[in-house]
C-alpha cells in the first residue's frame, strides 16, 4: 500500500533549501555504519559469538581429559589426533566441527532476522524513512551479515587458538601431507582459512537475506534458513544425488582443509568461492527484486 | 498497484532512477526486477554448460601419425620428471562393502594374519598387525568412486603420490632407498623400506618401488603397463586428437581382437610433444565408462627436491612392518595378488584369474552376515577380533550377492565377472560368463 520511504518532494531547484542534500561519502556510509553497530551491539549477537567461542573450549577440554583414550583416530572430528600434539590444530578441529551446524545456525539467525525482524518489530518503516533507498538498506543489511560471518569464524578460530595454546603444546605444525611448517607460517594459514571459511558463509547470508525479505516474521525466516542448511547437507550426503551435489551451497565447505596441504591445493577452494559468489548474485538480486518492490506494511 | 493517496504516487527521491511524473506501477516493476535473479541464474547455468566446451577445444590439429608410431612413442617415452593432479574415476559396479571385504580377505588370506589393514585407517591394535596406513587398503579405495591424486616424479628414484581426501591426505613417498606411507587421518607413518637390515637389503632394488607398483596411479603407468601387455592381441588405431589438461594429445584407441572380453575399448590420450599418456579411459561392452584416469593439470618441470623429502612428523606413530614381504604380496587388491594360490589362464583380454577361497577356522560363524557388515564400519578396540571371524562370513556374503548359474555362483559387475564354483574355487576376469565357465571346466 503505502511506500513509506517516499517523502514529499518539492520541485527543488539547485538553490532550494528543502529537498535532498548533496551526497557525501560519510553520508552514504552512515546506513552501513548504523547497521553494523546495530548488529554488533545486540545482546543476541554477542551471545551467539559467545556460544561459538565455547565450541573450541568444549572440544579442547574433552580432548585434554580423554587424552589417554583418544589415540588412534577412533573416528571423531577431523584433526582430533593432532590436537594433543599441537594446540593450533584445535582451531582447525573447531572450525571443521562448527562449520556444518553452529556457524550456519548463527549466520541464519542474523541474516534471517535482518529484514524480517525489523518488519516484525515494526521498525522497518522507520528505517525506510531515511533517505537512503531500499537498495542501499539491503546492501547495508548484507554487509552487516557478512561482517557477522567473519566475526563468527574469528570467534571460533581465536578461541580455538587461545584454548589450544593453553591446554596443549604449541609449535611447528604438521600439515596433512606430512610436511612440517613453522608456527608463523601456520598462523598465516589460520588467518587464510578463517577468511575462506567466512567467505564460504556468504552464500548462506544471501539466502537468509532473501528469505528474510519474503516474510514479516523473524522467527520464520531464521527457522527456514537454518532448516534449509540442514536439508541441503542431508541432500549432500546421498550418493544418488551425485549430479546435483556440486551445486549445493554446502558442498565445498570443508574444502578449507585443502589449504593445509603442501603445496596448497586451491582447486576446491576456488570452486567453493565461485559457488558462493553465484549464490550471492542470484539470491542477493532476488532479495533486491523482492525488497525494492514490496509493500512495507509493518 | 495504485494507491488512493496521491502523495504516495510520487517517485522516491533517493531511488532516483524513476522519471518524475510517471505513475508508480508496482506490479510491472516487480515482474521486471524478478527477471534479474532469474537472468543471473540462467547466465550462470549457461556459462557452466558452455564455458568448458569453449575452454577445451575438442580436437586440436596435429600432424598425422600411425598407430604404430604412437605406440612406439608411448613405450619409448622417457619422461622422468612430472607433477600434476590426476582425477581417477572408477565405476566397476562393485558394491563398496564387497570391495572392503575382498581386499581384507585377500590380504589376510595371503599373510595368514587376520586383522591386517583396517579399512579406513582405524585399526590400531597389536604391533603384529599391519598398520592402518598400509598402502593396500588405501589403494583399494581407488577401485570405486572419484578420487583426486597429486603426483610428482623425478626419475625412477623419486616419486610421490598423494591421495587427496576430505580433511585428510594419504601419501606414498619414495625417495632413493626410502619409502614411506603417511596417513594423516590416523597420524601414522609406515616405513615401507629403509634400505638397511637383512631382508630389506636383499630386495633393496625392488622393494622401494612396491608401494607404487601394481596399481597404476598415473595415466603414464597405466598406459605403459597396458600397452606392453596387450598390444599384440588388440586392434590399435589412432582415433583423432583431444585436449587433456590443456595439452594437445593424440587419442589412441585399443580394442580387443578376441571376443569374450567385457571391455569394449580403451582410449589413451598421448601427449603430442612428449609421448606421455595423459588420460586412460576404459569402456565396457555395455557402453559405460568403467575407468577414467586423467591429468587435470600437468607440468613436466622437475619438482622441487623437497617434495620427496619425508621425515615422520613429531608425534606421529611410526610403524616398521615386521615382515617386509607383507607389502609385496598385499599391494594388489585384486585376488591375483595372492601369488601363492592363484593362477592365470587365458591371455591378455580374456585372462581369467583363479584361486581357491581360503577356508579358515571360525567357520562356526558362517551365516552370521551381521558380523561382516558391522566390521566394515568397525574401529572399536575389538574390531581385530571381529575381523578374524569375518573371513568365512564374507565368503558367504559375497556368494549371497551372486546369482546361481551352471557350475556355481556368478557375481556380475559392469566389467568384472566372478564365478565361484560350488567347491569354492573362484574364477574372475573382465570376461563374459562362458569364458569363465570354460576356464572352470563347467560343461
Amino acid at each position: 500500500m503505502s511506500r513509506v520511504e517516499t517523502v514529499p518532494v518539492t520541485a527543488a531547484g539547485p538553490g532550494a533549501v528543502a529537498g535532498p542534500r548533496p551526497q557525501t561519502v560519510p553520508g552514504f556510509l552512515a546506513l552501513f555504519r548504523s547497521e553494523l553497530t546495530l548488529t554488533f551491539r545486540r545482546a543476541r549477537t554477542l551471545a551467539l559469538l559467545g556460544v561459538l567461542a565455547v565450541v573450541p573450549i568444549l572440544i579442547g577440554v574433552v580432548v585434554k581429559i580423554e587424552t589417554g583414550n583418544m589415540h588412534g583416530g577412533d573416528g571423531g572430528p577431523a584433526f582430533i589426533t593432532q590436537v594433543t600434539q599441537n594446540g593450533v590444530f584445535l582451531t582447525f578441529t573447531a572450525l571443521a566441527t562448527s562449520l556444518p551446524i553452529f556457524l550456519p545456525m548463527t549466520v541464519g539467525v542474523v541474516a534471517g532476522d535482518s529484514v524480517a525482524g525489523e518488519a516484525a518489530t515494526g521498525t522497518l518503516r522507520y528505517l525506510l524513512v531515511a533517505p537512503a533507498g531500499r537498495s542501499r538498506l539491503l546492501a547495508a543489511k548484507f554487509t552487516a551479515a557478512m561482517a557477522f560471518c567473519l566475526a563468527a569464524t574469528l570467534a571460533v578460530a581465536v578461541s580455538g587458538l587461545l584454548i589450544g595454546s593453553i591446554l596443549f603444546p604449541v609449535g611447528d605444525v604438521t600439515l596433512l601431507s606430512g610436511d612440517t611448517i613453522g608456527l608463523g607460517a601456520a598462523l598465516l594459514r589460520v588467518v587464510l582459512i578463517s577468511g575462506v571459511v567466512a567467505l564460504s558463509l556468504a552464500g548462506l547470508a544471501a539466502v537468509g537475506l532473501f528469505i528474510s525479505t519474503l516474510t514479516g516474521s523473524g522467527i520464520a525466516a531464521m527457522a527456514s534458513t537454518v532448516g534449509l542448511v540442514i536439508i541441503v547437507q542431508v541432500l549432500d550426503s546421498f550418493p544418488q544425488l551425485h549430479a546435483i551435489q556440486p551445486w549445493l551451497l554446502t558442498h565445498y565447505w570443508l574444502s578449507f582443509g585443502d589449504l593445509l596441504r603442501q603445496p596448497m591445493y586451491w582447486h576446491a577452494v576456488w570452486q567453493d568461492l565461485g559457488l558462493q559468489a553465484l549464490y550471492v548474485a542470484v539470491f542477493g538480486s532476488a532479495a533486491w527484486a523482492r525488497f525494492t518492490t514490496r509493500d512495507i506494511t509493518a | 498497484m495504485t494507491t488512493k493517496y496521491a502523495g504516495f504516487e510520487e517517485p522516491e527521491p533517493a531511488g532516483g532512477d524513476e522519471p518524475i511524473g510517471v505513475p508508480y506501477r508496482g506490479r510491472r516493476r516487480t515482474a521486471a526486477r524478478v527477471l534479474v535473479p532469474v537472468a543471473i541464474a540462467a547466465v550462470a547455468a549457461a556459462g557452466v554448460a558452455v564455458v568448458p566446451a569453449l575452454a577445451s577445444p575438442g580436437t586440436p590439429t596435429l600432424p598425422q601419425v600411425t598407430a604404430q608410431q604412437l605406440v612406439t612413442k608411448v613405450l619409448a617415452n622417457r619422461t622422468t620428471a612430472l607433477s600434476g593432479t590426476v582425477q581417477v574415476s572408477t565405476d566397476l559396479g562393485i558394491p563398496s562393502q564387497v570391495l572392503d571385504m575382498a581386499s581384507q580377505g585377500a590380504v589376510a588370506g595371503v599373510t595368514g594374519a587376520a586383522g591386517a589393514a583396517g579399512g579406513s585407517g582405524q585399526a590400531k591394535e597389536g604391533a603384529a598387525n599391519a598398520a592402518s596406513a598400509g598402502p593396500q587398503a588405501k589403494l583399494t579405495t581407488l577401485l570405486a568412486g572419484d578420487h583426486t591424486l597429486r603426483v610428482a616424479a623425478d626419475g625412477p628414484d623419486k616419486q610421490r603420490v598423494a591421495l587427496v581426501e576430505p580433511l585428510a591426505e594419504y601419501d606414498l613417498i619414495h625417495n632413493g632407498d626410502q619409502a614411506w606411507a603417511w596417513d594423516s587421518a590416523s597420524n601414522q607413518a609406515v616405513h615401507l623400506s629403509d634400505g638397511t637390515g637383512g631382508a630389506a637389503a636383499k630386495d633393496a632394488k625392488e622393494q622401494p618401488k612396491t608401494p607404487l607398483d601394481g596399481v597404476p596411479t598415473t595415466p603414464q603407468q597405466a598406459a605403459q603397463q597396458f600397452l606392453a601387455g596387450s598390444a599384440s592381441s588388440s586392434d590399435v588405431s589412432v582415433a583423432g586428437t583431444v585436449s587433456v589438461a590443456g595439452r594437445d594429445a593424440y587419442q589412441l584407441s585399443v580394442k580387443p581382437k578376441q571376443s569374450g572380453s567385457t571391455i569394449r575399448e580403451v582410449k589413451i590420450a598421448v601427449d603430442s610433444a612428449t609421448g606421455t599418456p595423459l588420460a586412460v579411459v576404459a569402456t565396457s561392452t555395455s557402453g559405460s565408462t568403467v575407468l577414467d584416469v586423467h591429468f587435470s593439470d600437468v607440468s613436466f618441470a622437475v619438482p622441487s627436491a623437497s617434495t620427496f623429502d619425508f621425515t615422520p612428523p613429531k608425534g606421529a606413530t611410526v610403524v616398521q612392518p615386521a615382515q617386509q614381504r607383507k607389502w609385496d604380496n598385499g599391494i594388489q587388491p585384486q585376488p591375483e595378488a595372492s601369488k601363492a594360490g592363484s593362477k592365470v589362464t587365458g591371455t591378455d583380454w580374456t585372462a581369467v584369474v583363479s584361486f581357491t577361497l581360503p577356508t579358515q577356522s571360525g567357520s562356526t560363524q558362517t551365516g552370521s552376515t551381521q558380523t561382516g557388515s558391522t566390521q566394515t564400519g568397525g574401529g572399536k578396540a575389538a574390531s581385530g577380533h571381529h575381523r578374524k571371524q569375518a573371513l568365512p562370513d564374507s565368503t558367504t556374503l559375497i556368494k549371497s550377492l551372486g546369482k546361481p548359474v551352471a557350475g556355481g555362483t556368478l557375481i556380475s559387475t559392469k566389467v568384472i565377472n566372478v564365478l565361484i564354483t560350488d567347491d569354492n574355487h573362484v574364477y574372475a576376469g573382465a570376461v563374459t560368463l562362458p569364458v569363465l565357465q570354460a576356464a572352470a571346466g563347467v560343461k
